[in-house]
């Protein structure tokens, strides 16, 4: 095993320096700076006028912002199960879709704080839970960890930011990046640690709530890890397949695409089978009458009902664990892609429905026997949709850029095989096979260990150590 | 069967007996056995104080044995005319608006059909929900029961709304600059507005309550020490006092007459008790 102080990287991603962007490429980002635009002045109106400008009350403190907190937080989650697969579990090879998890991690995990950030009533204290602890509180717990996790994820980031960026040049930014490399395991342990604690407390800020007994439940803080761990590591592979189709590219091996959806299958089906024994529990073989009169109330008022079993598991969970345990459907990837978008939806669905239909059914609590208390509605206000579009919208720019501009997929290959220039065509009469873009964390190169993006030895050239600006050559088209 | 085919097989068969190790040496049993021994040592003499300090840390509940107060209204709801009078003051000397009330009214029925009025402060529950979730602890319990608000710390996240079994918590939305049209027919604001973007409530006017104490007055007696909407309330429905003490006016109701507290199932253990009209309980 070799350690080079010099990384050994090729720009795949980076665009060929005299090229041109792509015209859907501009659509895409003027679009997104349009919505970062609406984003920013609907931010700047809450903070400057109160949360008076949302349609948020009393009774239904909580709204859009707070199904959106939970919903990215809960998308993030792809970075701590795949960071676990390969650095505690040992299975190196999901490095390959690794990288790209953690910055995704790490955007849901800046677009929750963002949005909490603008649906607390004092932003200007926002660090008070650090300083003033109530650890009675799931909530403080969640914000100690959410900020403690979003720092294991900056930790992870910064060596793929300073191997992909001019930084690399520098000495100490190098020293810096190896450091941090070698602290990977840790902050995977770290970070499972934290995730597996705050993703179900956040199940559990409902779940622990005796007066609403539509939250009221033991299960909903594992069914909040189970449905993160399913949409997580979801999300993580409908980006990765996304933009291997825009690109043209193969950004992860084949075998990795299918483990991933193979994790994500089952999770979905443990979720399924907790899912089903909490509403039959709760909602079928029980008749308290405050948990049964909320549900007639939901059915009656809300489409909760509808919602729930087609948008939360038929849709969001039953049939996308099909596809992504079916092989024959799972080797579309294009059904593949529409599977992971289905889990993503419907966990969307589920953080919006259990943080409403809490709210929609009244207290009641006076002792009589009339209903006192009006049912509440809610619908968000445009400056609450603005919010929610500008973050986002920040997370897609991010992640957009990061693509462009950061290692995340080193094991990306290209598929335009008719696009390469008949001088960069190898001296084989086999198929062409370009030379493999093979850079793992730090330019490590562990002989023992075959590298999956590697072809066959008896046709691949060895590993080419060609400079950034060649390689790029061959990405031309 | 499986012996011979395993003799065939030339599978190698790891026997303990050929082994020349014995399962456990003697001086790794007595390593063990001295190690469990001083583990339950350990564990008998500290696990006293270890109960003791997670107690502490992770309790934060209220301590009542370190005051000889405990603060509790009575609401007799037998009386009780709804005539808003309670809302009223308690707006004014509290200085809310009709949108963050306090202290609101409710109209409700006995199974019989016949109407009776509901108001609320806030209850000042023993295990109050909103104290656990705080994140920051911004809302805390005082020795003497209160559940009382910091303003300085809240951030504004509204889980203690959430929370609430009784809806008692109010947000400030807006920045307030608006005139009170209850002052001052109804009485005059006693504390400084909230700010915008921190949970407010009932406080059971505890600034009168610390008032009294240090002037030598009795909460619940003398109008200076007792809450707006006890001294307001034109057919004396409600009560306030302290209901260690065995002799005030609370005590000798709770211990004379039938009580009841709101949502008693949920286990929070509210400091308010209400008389039940007729046909009720």
């Amino acid at each position: 095993m070799t350690t080079h102080a010099e990384p050994l990287y090729v720009s795949v991603v980076t665009p060929p320096k005299n090229g041109r962007y792509s015209p859907l490429f501009l659509v895409w980002m003027t679009g997104l700076i349009g919505a970062l635009g609406i984003g920013l002045v609907s931010g700047l109106h809450v903070l400057l006028n109160g949360l008076g400008v949302t349609n948020l009350t009393n009774a239904l403190p909580w709204g859009l912002w707070i199904t959106l907190d939970l919903s990215a937080i809960a998308l993030g989650a792809g970075a701590f199960t795949l960071s676990a697969a390969v650095y505690i579990f040992g299975m190196k090879q999901y490095e390959a879709i690794a990288r790209a998890a953690v910055l995704v991690g790490l955007l849901g995990y800046s677009s929750a704080m963002l949005a909490l950030f603008i649906d607390i009533g004092r932003p200007d204290r926002f660090y008070h839970p650090i300083i003033y602890w109530n650890v009675h509180s799931v909530l403080w717990e969640i914000t100690m960890c959410v900020v403690l996790y979003s720092s294991v994820l900056v930790m992870e980031l910064v060596p793929i930011i300073i191997e992909s960026t001019f930084l690399r040049k520098y000495k100490l930014a190098q020293r810096l990046s190896h450091r941090l490399h070698s602290l990977m395991p840790l902050a995977a342990v770290f970070g499972m640690g934290l995730s597996l604690l705050h993703q179900s407390s956040l199940g559990a800020t409902y779940g622990i709530l005796t007066a609403r007994p539509i939250w009221y439940s033991p299960s909903a803080p594992v069914l909040f890890i189970l449905s993160a761990v399913a949409a997580g590591a979801a999300l993580t592979l409908l980006v990765t397949l996304l933009t291997g189709k825009l690109l043209h590219k193969e950004m992860v091996p084949s075998n990795i695409i299918t483990g991933v959806a193979r994790l994500v299958g089952f999770a979905c089906l443990a979720y399924l089978y907790l899912k089903l024994w909490s509403w039959a529990a709760t909602s079928y073989y029980s008749h308290v009458p405050d948990r049964a009169l909320g549900v007639e109330i939901l059915d009656a008022n809300t489409p909760y009902n509808f919602t729930f079993w087609f948008g939360e598991v038929l849709f969001g969970a039953l049939v996308p664990a099909i596809i992504m345990l079916w092989g024959r459907m799972r080797r579309n990837h294009n059904i593949l892609m529409l599977g992971a978008f289905m889990i993503i939806a419907g966990l969307v669905i589920n953080r919006w429905n259990v943080t409403l239909s809490g709210f929609v059914i009244p207290m009641d609590w006076s002792p009589g026997v009339r209903d006192v208390f009006p049912i509440n509605t809610y619908s968000p206000a445009l400056v609450e949709w603005g919010v929610a579009i500008g973050i986002v919208a920040y997370s897609w720019t991010a992640f957009t850029l990061g693509v462009r501009f950061l290692n995340l997929y080193p094991e990306v290959r290209s598929l335009r095989r008719r696009a390469m220039s008949v001088v960069d065509v190898p001296p084989i009469s086999e198929p062409i096979i370009e030379t493999p873009i093979v850079a793992t964390h730090m330019g490590e190169v562990n002989p023992e260990e075959p590298i999956m993006a590697m072809p066959p030895p008896d046709i691949a050239p060895t590993i080419d150590e060609t400079p950034p600006d060649e390689g790029d050559e061959t990405q031309k088209s | 069967m499986s012996e011979t085919q395993n003799e065939s097989d030339n599978t190698p068969v790891v026997d303990i007996e050929d082994n020349d190790q014995a399962l456990i040496t003697r001086r790794e049993l007595m390593t063990l056995l001295v190690g469990a021994g001083a583990t339950m040592v350990m564990a008998v003499t500290l696990s006293d104080p270890i109960a003791n300090l997670a107690h502490d840390i992770l309790q934060n509940r209220p301590k009542p044995q370190e005051s000889a107060y405990h603060w509790v209204m009575i609401i007799d709801l037998s009386k009780c005319i709804g005539c808003d009078y309670c809302v009223y003051a308690c707006q004014a000397t509290n200085d809310t608006t009709p949108e963050m009330r306090w202290n609101i009214r409710v109209e409700d029925e006995t199974p019989q059909g016949d109407i009776f009025h509901v108001t609320r402060p806030c209850l000042h529950c023993h295990n109050a929900p909103c104290v656990e979730v705080c994140p920051v602890g911004a809302t805390y319990t005082r020795p003497d029961g209160l559940v009382m608000m910091d303003y300085e710390k809240c951030i504004g996240c509204r889980y203690c709304q959430t929370a609430c079994p009784y809806g008692a918590r109010t947000f400030n939305w807006y920045e307030r600059n608006e005139e009170n049209p209850l002052v001052p027919e109804w009485g005059r604001p006693e504390v400084p507005r909230r700010q915008r973007g921190v949970v407010e409530k009932c406080t059971f006017c505890v600034h009168r309550i610390d008032y009294g104490l240090a002037n030598n007055l009795t909460p619940g007696v003398d109008p200076e020490a007792t809450p707006a909407c006890v001294n307001i309330c034109p057919v004396k429905a409600r009560h306030f006092g302290n209901l260690k003490d065995p002799n005030s006016n609370v005590a000798q109701i709770i211990n004379s007459r039938p009580t009841l507290r709101l949502r008693e199932d949920l286990g929070t253990e509210p400091s308010v008790y209400y008389i039940p009209p007729e046909g009720l309980l």
